[in-house]
């Protein structure tokens, strides 16, 4: 699919700032708007920087998170950026479930932003100007899909400061929220028949094991688990997951990537869990 | 098994209730089937016996379809497999008015359109091929040999795209699962994920 990038106005905004950055393209394509846009007006040398590739899905579409789930693609994204410029991964915030049919697909709908870290180095110049790249390339769907991918890029002065740009102060605040926290407690999970069973247990510091009835969770690697939502039981300052194996589950990881989620936005929380993994024992 | 999901889950678009998706397994038997093909005629598993045979999730407005086919991929992996005296069964398990849903005319039209080589087109609007098979993507692929086993299930190829750029990079699966059986190795990639569309099953 082609996309259709034109100049977008530079927004009511641009006239506030003091660095005026060069409007970023942003790309409409078939029931998704792309965007590539930055948390600060300007880059400072030296420092790390956050970028957000903003989508605007229409109602009824969505992209995928890094575990699409039974179908779909992840987002990926592909970097062009000046000399020792480097991006990181993106920071995918806690994604929807949705439920398609009996099949369940993880991802993201309405207005969503992927951040990522860019590291500028210090040999940059304070006073010029960079332009970043990236290839952005995803699949939105509603029941059906359509594979997008755009090239989208953004000018941006380095600084020795920068302020934020309150066009995406809110979208990034949004992102941030979403992010998993880094769980307190002890994973451990096991392979034990057809389930994966994860127990997560109370740390040093009894960080509360949440009970709310409207937990979920996610795993991040795929072909272990399948897809729909895990069995959920609580005992004495332990929390027990039970997931039914996926039919294309070959060799186990070493550990489990969780994301255990209570609740929906904007009273969501949400903590990542690392569970080592103890196969099944091969039968003799 | 019931993947029936639970009271917890977090759900955009609920689904009051959803048919188990029953599990087949690489190295098991594979379950029987009957279904009407494009043509009217009664096909099932149990009459290829003594065949192997390979099983196509299809649904013709799919992407990830239209790359395999766009690109004559599929054409040829279908030619080359019913050339060997290989069958090739082209499954379809969208619900009536789901997209890409066909009857025996619309799928006929598309074999046409496409130059499509399988044996047969099958017609599965209830989902219960899909089910069985726990059939997730198109395109979605199993191969079944001569004794009834199944011996690969999975993905189409190594590189999960919609790009045709991919298909030269990439190891296509059931012609290599094929080769493997035919001169008896064992078999390699036995599994693989599977990667496309979702299956449009009913609601």
């Amino acid at each position: 699919m082609t996309s259709h990038p034109f100049l977008s106005g530079a927004g009511a905004g641009a006239a506030l700032l003091v660095f005026a950055s060069a409007a970023a393209a942003p790309a409409q394509t078939d029931h998704v708007g792309v965007e590539l846009v930055s948390e600060t007006t300007a880059l400072v040398p030296g420092h790390s920087a956050t970028l957000g590739l903003r989508f605007v899905h229409e109602p009824h579409w969505h992209t995928y998170w890094i575990n699409p789930g039974d179908s779909g693609l992840a987002t990926k994204l592909s970097w062009k950026l000046p000399p020792d410029f480097r991006a990181g991964e993106i920071l995918w915030p806690v994604p929807q479930r949705f439920d398609v049919g009996g099949l369940f697909n993880f991802g993201y709908s309405g207005e969503a932003l992927l951040p990522v870290q860019i590291d500028i180095p210090a040999s940059a110049k304070a006073g010029a100007a960079v332009q970043l790249a990236v290839e952005a390339r995803w699949l939105v769907c509603r029941e059906e899909c359509i594979p997008g991918k755009a090239t989208l890029t953004l000018d941006l002065p380095l600084a020795a400061e920068a302020a934020t740009d309150p066009r995406w102060q809110a979208a990034f605040a949004t992102a941030r929220a979403a992010r998993p926290q880094p769980g307190q407690w002890t994973g451990a999970a096991r392979e034990r028949g057809d389930r994966i069973e994860v127990t997560l247990a109370g740390s040093h510091n009894d960080a509360e094991l949440p009970s709310s009835p409207t937990l979920d969770a996610f795993v991040v690697q795929r072909q272990v688990v399948a897809y729909a939502p895990p069995q959920i039981s609580h005992g004495a300052k332990v929390l027990e997951l039970s997931f039914a194996k996926s039919e294309y589950f070959t060799d186990a990881p070493a550990t489990l990537d969780l994301l255990l989620v209570d609740g929906v936005p904007p009273n969501m929380r949400a903590w990542n869990v690392h569970a080592p993994l103890t196969p099944a024992k091969p039968s003799p | 098994m019931n993947f029936r999901s639970t009271v917890f889950a977090l759900l955009v678009a609920c689904s009051i209730s959803a048919p188990a998706m029953a599990k087949v397994a690489v190295g098991e038997p594979a379950p029987d089937f009957s279904l009407t093909d494009s043509n009217g005629k009664t096909q099932t598993l149990s009459q290829y016996k003594g065949k192997i045979v390979v099983l196509e999730w299809n649904n013709p407005e799919c992407p990830f379809v239209g790359k395999h086919y766009g690109s004559g991929n599929m054409q040829r992996q279908q030619a080359d497999a019913t050339a060997a005296g290989v069958i090739w069964l082209t499954i379809n398990s969208g619900a009536a008015g789901k997209q890409g849903d066909l009857d025996g005319a619309g799928a006929n039209a598309y074999i046409v359109k496409v130059g499509a080589k399988q044996t047969a087109y099958l017609l599965d609007p209830a989902g219960s091929a899909g089910h069985l098979y726990g059939a997730r993507t198109t395109p979605h692929m199993y191969v079944i040999d001569q004794q009834g086993v199944l011996r690969y299930m999975g993905g189409i190829d190594s590189i999960a795209s919609t790009d045709k750029d991919d298909l030269a990079k990439a190891t296509q699966f059931v012609p290599q699962v094929l080769a493997e059986l035919k001169t008896g190795k064992p078999v390699s990639v036995s599994t693989s994920q599977p990667y496309g569309c979702g299956v449009k099953y009913g609601s």
